[in-house]
């Protein structure tokens, strides 16, 4: 039928579709992230409680078992080659506490988004939708330094853990066991979205990294049917690499081999982030399951 | 440039959804039960059934156009809408939004389009007015200097100027909606998609929205609304899209679709002690048409809708067949088609049910 209208007055639209525009969304989903992570208060008292807390456990049981003069640390010394106990132990578990925080946060932002209702308006956007995850995990990434930097302090005061070997080594194992932690990180994300529940992922990971990666005892005590699953997990390497630097002085070419895992690691692991999140993403178009929560 | 600045043609959206456990009957009417085997674990999976939500929806959107898409809730409306902005993959059918194609240019449409979608939830709670708007506005690619003349513009308009530093979770349920319209007209879209604008507003934040969109249109912007408020639709709209189970049953002017009733006369009564045999009664009396009743929900009393070839003649036999048994009229009126009859009389049932 006809359309009786007024003459139509075109409205120019405001939208800009150049690189600097892109990286400004990118700088804007960060910025949102990590201000809405500020107003949230509590953030403070797990920043600093659980760098002690979960060590401490292990702690305290490796110190019952040693027994009271410390004698039983003897095979202890003699499995792994390093002293300090306590150092073993932090390094283990602060590893295990990274990733296990980056697949709660990053691995349930998207899931927040939609539950919030946030997540269709974002997705309403020109903006790159893989901008949306890398926007909030760097976000979590600096909560993640402070995490690690607070650590460092509260294992030297209160643990008396004497951390030596050059700390640019401990910066670049660091550096390289990002982007295994944030591609594990991507995966979960897109998988949360679609199954619509995290706890029963995040619960088996961790729980195979607690197990299998050595946070607590060397790997080499392990029956070789896990020594050769622990080969598979990036976690291994880190914790093996972090020990080996920060406890016993290594250099570059003792930690070489590690690295050289944690680079394929990574790059596999970012790789199954990016093309799960896009799987994820069309899924979600098919379905409708974007603004379902 | 197109001459549309949305155009559909034959969207078909359907879900696959598990079988109802009895009889595995889907709105298609297939069967899916008898391909269960509920006991055995292993072995081929039975066929999904299918749900479909949106059935052959044709449309075109004259640019500068309000157009309304009014249907009762379940009709089809937001998946039409959710395929018209990308957020859906249409299962058949082609639309193209300012001469873009959803399925190969989507970015382009959603550059498109200012969507107000989800209403009050759309935004952040724990950033400010100010913040959400410069967040969005970052997102639609707006210019930094640009954006910030915009968005001091868009506050002054919504009226939220005095509170645009204040944490959304502090707003009313009308403050939160106007930023999220704020937040849709930021890249000032030649599109605009309303989902249900006034959903859940008192009446007075409502008429803000109304006439807003009045605004809307006279700045030269094509608005898409959808809402199953009838009285919005018609004040708004300059054609109206009627949907019923996934289809587009009338589209025309508000003035040509109350012309489908014709030379009926609309009868609405308001009964006490309404009982179900005077259904039946009614039903019987010579020209009437399409009855629907609801309960009113502010007392006892019963709202009687029903179409009639002539009033006068009906009105003693009303009368009559009401007040006996303890039943009482308590208010006849005759009444101007509205798009709530044209509903009715093209689907037999009232957009409320």
């Amino acid at each position: 039928m006809a359309v009786q209208l007024e003459p139509y007055a075109p409205v120019p639209s405001l939208a800009r579709d150049d690189f600097p525009a892109k990286l400004r969304a990118q700088w804007a989903v960060f910025t949102r992230a990590w201000t809405i992570f500020r107003r949230y208060p509590t953030w403070v008292a797990a920043v600093l409680i659980w760098p002690v807390i979960f060590p401490a456990v292990y702690i305290l049981g490796a110190r019952a078992l040693a027994g009271p003069d410390g004698r039983g640390l003897a095979a202890f010394v003699q499995a792994t080659g390093i002293q300090d106990y306590i150092g073993y132990i932090v390094v283990g578990t602060t590893v295990w506490m990274w990733q296990n925080i980056v697949l709660w946060e990053v691995g349930t932002s998207l899931r927040e988004e939609q539950l919030r209702g946030t997540l269709e308006s974002n997705w309403l956007t020109p903006t790159w939708r893989f901008s949306f995850l890398l926007g909030s995990s760097a976000s979590q990434l600096i909560e993640m330094i402070l995490f690690l930097g607070i650590s460092y302090i509260e294992f030297s005061l209160l643990f008396g853990v004497q951390f030596q070997g050059n700390p640019l080594l401990a910066l670049l194992v660091i550096l390289l066991c990002i982007p295994s932690i944030y591609g594990m990180g991507f995966t979960f994300a897109s998988l949360v979205i679609t199954a619509k529940e995290a706890s029963a992922f995040v619960f088996l990971v961790r729980g195979v990294v607690m197990i299998f990666c050595g946070i607590t005892f060397p790997v080499l005590l392990l029956p070789e049917w896990m020594q050769l699953v622990a080969g598979w997990l990036p976690q291994t390497y880190m914790i093996e690499a972090m020990r080996m630097v920060t406890l016993g002085g290594a250099d570059l070419r003792a930690v070489a081999p590690d690295l050289a895992a944690l680079a394929g690691f990574g790059v596999f692991w970012l790789a199954v982030g990016f093309l799960v999140f896009g799987w994820m993403d069309r899924r979600a178009r098919q379905a409708g399951t974007i603004g379902q929560y | 440039m197109t001459a549309w600045a949305i155009e559909a043609v034959d969207l078909v959206k359907r879900f696959p959804r598990k079988a109802q456990a009895e009889t595995g009957e889907t709105r298609d009417g297939e069967a899916a039960a008898s391909q269960r085997r509920p006991w055995w674990p292993f072995g081929k999976k039975a066929e999904p059934a299918w749900f479909t939500a949106v059935n052959g929806v044709s449309l075109g959107i004259a640019r500068g156009e309000v157009f309304g898409l009014l249907g009762p809730n379940g009709a089809g409306k937001s998946t039409t809408i959710r395929m018209l902005c990308t957020l859906l993959e249409p299962t058949a059918g082609t639309a193209l939004v300012n001469g873009y194609d959803v399925r190969k240019q989507p970015n382009q449409v959603r550059q498109s389009l200012g969507t107000v979608l989800g209403g009050e939830r759309s935004i952040y709670w724990k950033l400010t007015a100010r913040e959400n708007l410069e967040y969005f506005a970052a997102l639609y690619h707006i210019p930094p200097d640009l954006a910030k003349r915009r968005i001091a513009g868009l506050l002054e308009r919504m009226e939220l100027t005095a509170r645009a530093n204040d944490l959304v979770e502090k707003y009313s349920s009308g403050m939160k909606q106007r930023v999220a319209i704020a937040k849709a007209l930021l890249a000032r879209p030649p599109i605009v998609l309303l989902d249900e604008p006034t959903l859940g507003l008192d009446p007075q934040a409502a008429r803000r929205v109304r006439e807003l969109i009045g605004e809307l249109k006279a700045e030269g912007h094509t608005i898409l609304l959808t809402t199953h408020y009838m009285e919005e639709a018609d004040q708004l709209s300059d054609r109206i899209g009627i949907i019923d189970q996934g289809q587009i049953i009338a589209l025309d002017t508000p003035a040509a679709l109350k012309e489908l009733i014709g030379q009926k006369d609309v009868v609405r009564l308001e009964i006490a002690n309404w009982h179900p045999d005077m259904d039946t009664g009614l039903r019987r009396l010579p020209g009437v048409s399409n009855l629907v009743m609801r309960r009113l929900e502010s007392d006892s009393l019963w709202e009687v809708n029903l179409q009639a070839d002539s009033s006068r003649a009906i009105l003693s036999g009303i009368i009559e067949g009401v007040n006996q048994n303890g039943t009482r009229l308590v208010n006849l009126n005759i009444v101007k088609p509205s798009l709530e009859d044209v509903f009715i009389h093209l689907t037999g049932k009232a957009l409320r049910d």
